[in-house]
């Protein structure tokens, strides 16, 4: 298994303004195997594994959910949107077809 | 130093959205001299483009039937940036946004990605509510070879609204 698999990086802007649409940005280190790829060693093909659901959590209560498939590159970089209303964690959770399951949790704190 | 985990990250983390948004800007720039594809046009094949019917292959129809029924789509309201060219196809920046409404009562519930000449055409989606504020996606996906790409965002009335642009790729990114 490849080297810092589910290290996770998210990041928000420095500052927060109460009710203002923020951009967050996600990079997980996940190898995304398609299943198609051939090992060039062993001539033999490398298994399907990739992560097939990303879930955001505000404050507890879920606001968004992706499903991926194996067409979304290795290392997966997503950007997206959340209304910064409230202080409160911003959770999210990558799983992959193997059972793996990510987290990290990051503090919205809009001033 | 609550940073002290990040710091050594952060040039890592730079250099790859330094490099998203260099693409982006360079697409930004061209897509003045390109028509864009606005106004509505009927019907699924609306979906598939102007002059995109015949060639579209079988995959993808079958995947915006099975996904939309035949519900129309209306080709305005999002704006969806790619490169023009890829020289890898492993690593393809997408990036989708829209001026539609984020309120409760009436936003937009899904994002869809497909890319045609992909062994399955549907790429990823993601299912939004009011809580997002806005309805955009940045994402990187894989590429085989040279494709229409095809978003279609689904608002909570059920209405559909999409955008397509082509992508060349000169290495294909699906491994073999």
């Amino acid at each position: 298994m490849p080297h810092g698999i589910g290290r996770i990086k998210i990041r928000l802007p420095r500052t927060i303004h109460k009710g203002q649409v923020i951009d967050v940005k996600t990079l997980i280190i996940h190898p995304m195997e398609t299943g198609f790829r051939k090992d060039k060693a062993t001539k033999r093909k490398v298994p399907a594994f990739y992560i097939d659901e990303v879930s955001v959590y505000y404050g507890g209560t879920l606001i968004s959910r992706a499903k991926w498939t194996m067409a979304v590159s290795t290392n997966p970089f997503m950007s997206f949107y959340v209304k910064a209303d409230k202080e409160a964690p911003l959770k999210i959770v990558w799983k992959d077809i193997k059972g793996g399951v990510y987290e990290k949790t990051v503090q919205v704190k809009p001033q | 130093m609550k940073d002290n985990d990040f710091s050594n990250s952060r040039r890592e983390f730079l250099k790859r959205t330094g490099f998203v948004s260099a693409a982006l800007l360079s697409v930004s720039a061209l897509s003045t001299f390109i028509p864009s594809q606005k106004g509505s046009l009927g019907g699924l094949m609306g979906a598939l483009g102007p002059g995109e019917a015949q060639a579209a292959p079988a995959g993808i129809k079958e995947k915006l039937e099975s996904t939309f029924g035949g519900r129309k789509v209306e080709m305005s309201h999002v704006v969806m940036k790619t490169p023009i060219i890829a020289e890898n196809g492993a690593v393809v920046p997408i990036n989708i946004s829209s001026d539609l409404p984020m309120e409760p009562g009436n936003y937009v519930k899904k994002i869809y990605i497909f890319v045609d000449n992909n062994l399955d055409p549907f790429i990823a989606s993601m299912d939004l509510t009011p809580a997002n504020g806005k309805a955009a996606l940045s994402l990187r996906i894989k590429m085989r070879k040279t494709s229409r790409v095809r978003t279609i965002l689904e608002d909570s009335n059920g209405k559909l609204y999409g955008s397509t642009k082509t992508v060349k790729v000169t290495i294909g990114g699906c491994g073999g």
